[in-house]
């Protein structure tokens, strides 16, 4: 995956036929995350604490469920997987490419939180873990890619 | 960290620090990131330029306190405001909380 255009208003990304075919796949398992993930406050010591972290709760959900249409929508969007070649361009706004980290990142956070939250690369992978093991890594793969091209751009 | 304003206590007059309500636009509420293995650094800083309007190397300051001392205080707010970027952070799945600064 590699930038191969860049205006103010579009980026375009070149994409192998895997990376094609994987990106969709990652974007599906989106969200990933638990939603009793975030908690406001580690000590609980705030003022309406508990309301508090039920709005916390709700805003969180509303974000989730329109990412999530964003993403359906992305996915049965032709246009934006050109065909060019054996490769395919993928073209996003920067508004886009800023929810896409963040959808990535849900899918690579929530893996890694099915995993067990592990301190290091799990040691042994089975036909459980695996492809969870996987997703984190693609996610985090695609996220790297996205934020190479941001930085380019600054 | 945020200044903490001296006290100037007078003669006779006994001064308690205890519970003054503090309001929700006062600034008393610190918003921390802490560390954990799987978000990536580059990540991170990216995610604190976006939230906090600040300049690379800033971003790249507190995330690197992050990574090496397992948490950093961003910035101390008033309730709404600390709420409204603890709510920024975790959108983008960061580990975030807000904490009353006593």
């Amino acid at each position: 995956m590699k930038l191969v255009k860049a205006t103010k208003s579009r980026l375009v990304f070149e994409l192998g036929q895997r990376e094609k075919r994987s990106l969709p796949q990652i974007l599906k398992l989106y969200p990933c995350v638990p939603s009793a993930h975030h908690v406001l406050s580690k000590s609980g010591r705030l003022p309406d604490g508990v309301a508090n972290q039920q709005l916390l709760d709700e805003a969180l959900a509303e974000q989730r469920a329109e990412n999530k249409k964003r993403v359906q929508a992305l996915l049965a969007d032709p246009r934006r997987f050109e065909p060019a070649e054996s490769t395919a361009h993928l073209s996003l706004s920067p508004v886009e490419l800023e929810w896409l980290l963040q959808v990535l990142n849900d899918v690579r956070v929530g893996s890694w939180v099915i995993l067990g939250s592990p301190e290091n690369k799990p040691a042994e992978l089975n036909a459980a873990t695996a492809p969870h093991f996987l997703a984190m890594e693609m996610a985090g793969y695609f996220q790297m890619q996205l934020l190479e091209a941001l930085q380019h751009e600054t | 960290m945020a200044e903490t304003a001296t006290p100037q206590i007078q003669p006779g007059i006994v001064q308690t620090t205890e519970d003054k309500p503090k309001s929700g636009l006062e600034p008393g509420y610190l918003v921390i990131c802490w560390n954990d293995p799987v978000n990536f650094m580059d990540y991170v800083t990216h995610v604190f330029q976006v939230v906090f309007g600040w300049p690379r190397k800033k971003a790249e300051f507190h995330m690197l306190q992050v990574h090496e001392q397992g948490k950093s205080v961003l910035t101390r707010e008033g309730l709404e405001k600390a709420e409204h970027y603890v709510h920024q952070l975790q959108k983008y799945t960061l580990h975030a909380t807000m904490e009353r600064d006593e």
